[in-house]
C-alpha cells in the first residue's frame, strides 16, 4: 500500500469541502441564465415554467424540511402557511394599493409567521402521530377560513388575477423576471436552511430529534426551540405561497387544504429527509410526474403513489440516501 | 442538618401512581459535597424518587429543595440550568451522533440553542474531547454513540452529564450491566470527581456503595427505613431483613 502523500492529504478535504458550495452555486447561475441560453431551443419557455414551479415547491419542501427532517417533527398541516402566504400576498396587492415586493413578500411572511406561532403553540408539546393529527386539525381550520371568508378569500372560486410585484420600481411580471425572482428567493431561502443546519441551532434540532428527554435533561427548553423550528418553517412556506401565487397569479383553498401539505411530505421523503439536496429533489420529481409526465402517460397520479410506495418500502432515506449507498459501494 | 442548610433536601415526598403509593412520605437532606447513596430493593422507589428530583414526574406531595430554595414541580430544563444533572439507568444518548457531538450538546445547554454560528468551533471541540478523555473515551469521539458497546455508553452518559458542570449529579446505576474491570473503572472515576460536587448514587452493587458513599438512605415500599453512614446502616438489622442480608450473601 502507498502512504498518501502530503499534498493529496492537505488537498481531498479541501476538494470536498469546498465542492457542493461551488456546485450549488453553479446550478444557481445555470439556473438564473436559463431563459437566456434555452432561448433557441425548443420548449424553452415551457420548460422555464416547469422549472419555476419546481423550485417553488422546492422552498415550500425545503421550509417543511425543516420540522420533519431536522426537528422529527411530521407536521401534516404545512399548507397552512403556504395558502396563508399565498392569500395574504395577494390581499396585501390588491387592499395595500402598491406592489412593492418588500410589502407583499413581507405580508405573507409575517401572516404565516403570526399563523405558525398560534399553531405552533398549541400543538408542538404533541409529539408523533399525535403532532401530525393536530397540525391536520389546524390546517382544516385554515382552509374552512379560506374557503368561508368569500369577500376576502374569492372563496371556493379562488383568488384570481393576482398582482405580480414590483422590486424598486422595476416591473417583476413578465414571465422571465418573475421566473428570476423565484430563483434568487430559492437560492436565498436553500442558503438559510443550508446555513441553519449547520449552525449550533440546528444541532439542537436534531438533538430534540433524535431525544427530547436528554435534550430537557441537559438544560434545553425544547417546547420553546420546536415552536421556533415552527415559526421559522412556517415563514420560509410563507415565503413559497407568495412565489406561488405570482407564479400562477392565482390562489385557491386547495393551496391550504390537505392535498398540499400531503404533497409537501411525499416531497420530504421521496427526495430524503434532512438533506439540503432531499426536498429540491424530491419537489422536481413529484412536479416532474404531475406535469410532464401527466402528458406523456395516463394515470400519472397512480404512478406517483407507485413511486411513494416504493420509496416509503425500500428506501426510507430518499433519492439521497439511494445516491449515497451507491456511491459508497462504488468507491468500495 | 436542616433541609435550608442542603445541597439537596426532599421533604414528606409523595408519589402516587392510581392506587400505589412509589414514594410515602421521603424525607432526608445531602449536604454540600456530600456522596450519598440510594439503596434498596427493587421497587422500592428509587428511580421514581430520581424522576422526581429532576422534574420528569411532578410528586403528589411534599417538597423538593435545591440549594436551599423550593424547586417542587419545576420544570427539569429549568433544574439543569440550577446545576442539576443525571446520568440515567438507561441510556439516553443522540444515537447517530458522535460521542463528541453528544458531549458538545450538553456542553451547549449552558448558553443555549440560539446561536447561527457554526456548530463545533475550535474551544468547544477541545472541551469536549478533554471530558471523553476522563471518561475513557479519547479514541472514540468520531463515532456515533450507537456505534459505542454498552459500557463506553454508560462512560459516555457520565461524560454529558459532566459536561453540564452540575452542582448536583445524580447517578443511576452507574454500573448496570458494567463488566467488573468497567465496574472498577467508573468507580474509580466517580471517586476521582471534585469534592464540591454532590452526588446522589443508585446502586445495587454493594462495593461500589460502601466504596463511594458517606452516607447511605435506605428506600424500602417508598419510605425511608435507614439513614446513616455505611458503618452505621451495615449493622442496622430491619436493613439486613429486607435488603442487604439478601444482597450480600449472594
Amino acid at each position: 500500500m502507498t502512504r498518501p502523500t502530503k499534498a493529496s492529504l492537505s488537498r481531498g478535504p479541501r476538494v470536498r469541502r469546498w465542492a457542493p458550495p461551488f456546485a450549488g452555486a453553479a446550478a444557481l447561475v445555470a439556473l438564473f441564465t436559463f431563459p437566456d441560453w434555452s432561448a433557441s431551443m425548443e420548449g424553452s419557455r415551457y420548460a422555464s415554467t416547469i422549472l419555476r414551479d419546481m423550485l417553488v415547491f422546492a422552498v415550500y419542501a425545503l421550509s417543511l424540511d425543516v420540522l420533519i427532517g431536522r426537528a422529527g417533527m411530521p407536521s401534516l398541516g404545512h399548507a397552512a402557511f403556504f395558502g396563508g402566504g399565498a392569500y395574504a400576498a395577494a390581499i396585501a396587492a390588491e387592499r395595500l394599493g402598491t406592489d412593492e415586493l418588500a410589502v407583499t413578500l413581507g405580508a405573507a411572511v409575517v401572516v404565516a409567521a403570526a399563523l405558525a406561532l398560534v399553531i405552533g403553540a398549541l400543538t408542538v408539546r404533541a409529539a408523533g402521530i399525535f403532532f401530525l393529527m393536530l397540525t391536520l386539525a389546524f390546517a382544516q381550520m385554515a382552509f374552512a377560513i379560506a374557503f368561508q371568508w368569500t369577500d376576502l378569500t374569492g372563496g371556493s372560486n379562488g383568488f384570481a388575477g393576482v398582482r405580480r410585484p414590483v422590486l424598486l420600481g422595476l416591473d417583476l411580471s413578465p414571465p422571465d423576471s418573475i421566473y428570476r425572482l423565484v430563483v434568487v428567493v430559492f437560492g436565498i431561502v436553500a442558503l438559510v436552511v443550508w446555513w441553519i443546519a449547520r449552525s449550533e441551532y440546528g444541532r439542537a434540532l436534531v438533538g430534540v430529534r433524535e431525544n427530547e428527554r436528554r435534550m430537557r435533561a441537559l438544560g434545553y427548553d425544547t417546547t420553546r426551540l420546536k415552536l421556533s423550528a415552527f415559526v421559522l418553517a412556517g415563514s420560509l412556506a410563507g415565503v413559497a405561497g407568495a412565489l406561488s401565487a405570482w407564479s400562477f397569479r392565482f390562489v385557491s383553498p386547495n393551496d391550504v387544504g390537505l392535498g398540499t401539505s400531503v404533497t409537501g411530505f411525499v416531497m420530504v421523503l421521496i427526495g430524503g429527509a434532512g438533506t439540503l439536496l432531499g426536498p429540491i429533489l424530491g419537489a422536481g420529481l413529484v412536479l416532474y410526474i404531475e406535469r410532464v409526465l401527466s402528458s406523456a402517460i395516463p394515470y400519472s397520479q397512480t404512478v406517483l403513489g407507485i413511486v411513494f410506495i416504493v420509496f416509503v418500502l425500500a428506501a426510507r432515506q430518499g433519492l439521497v440516501g439511494v445516491a449515497v449507498q451507491v456511491w459508497t459501494r462504488v468507491r468500495r | 442538618m436542616s433541609a435550608d442548610g442542603a445541597a439537596v433536601a426532599v421533604d414528606g415526598l409523595r408519589r402516587d401512581f392510581g392506587g400505589v403509593r412509589a414514594l410515602d412520605g421521603v424525607s432526608f437532606a445531602v449536604a454540600y459535597g456530600e456522596r450519598r447513596a440510594i439503596i434498596g430493593p427493587n421497587g422500592a422507589g428509587k428511580t421514581t424518587l430520581f424522576n422526581v428530583l429532576t422534574g420528569e414526574l411532578a410528586p403528589s406531595g411534599g417538597r423538593v429543595l435545591l440549594g436551599g430554595q423550593e424547586v417542587t414541580g419545576m420544570r427539569t430544563w429549568r433544574l439543569a440550568r440550577r446545576g442539576l444533572a443525571r446520568m440515567y439507568q438507561r441510556n439516553e444518548l443522540f444515537d447517530p451522533l458522535s460521542a463528541r457531538q453528544n458531549v458538545a450538546l450538553a456542553l451547549g445547554a449552558a448558553r443555549g440553542p440560539y446561536h447561527l454560528r457554526p456548530a463545533g468551533e475550535r474551544a468547544e471541540v477541545d472541551e469536549a474531547d478533554a471530558l471523553l478523555e476522563r471518561v475513557g473515551l479519547a479514541d472514540r469521539a468520531r463515532d456515533p454513540a450507537r456505534a459505542l458497546s454498552h459500557g463506553e455508553r454508560r462512560q459516555l452518559e457520565l461524560a454529558l452529564a459532566l459536561a453540564q458542570r452540575p452542582r448536583v449529579l445524580l447517578l443511576d446505576e452507574p454500573t448496570a450491566g458494567m463488566s467488573p474491570a468497567e465496574t472498577s473503572a467508573i468507580t474509580a472515576l466517580i471517586g476521582e470527581l471534585e469534592r464540591s460536587l454532590t452526588i446522589l448514587i443508585v446502586e445495587h452493587d454493594m462495593d461500589v456503595v460502601f466504596r463511594i458513599a458517606d452516607r447511605i438512605t435506605v428506600l424500602h415500599e417508598g419510605k425511608v427505613i435507614a439513614d446513616g453512614g455505611p458503618e452505621e446502616v451495615r449493622g442496622d438489622r430491619l436493613v439486613n431483613e429486607v435488603y442487604l442480608g439478601k444482597v450480600l450473601e449472594r
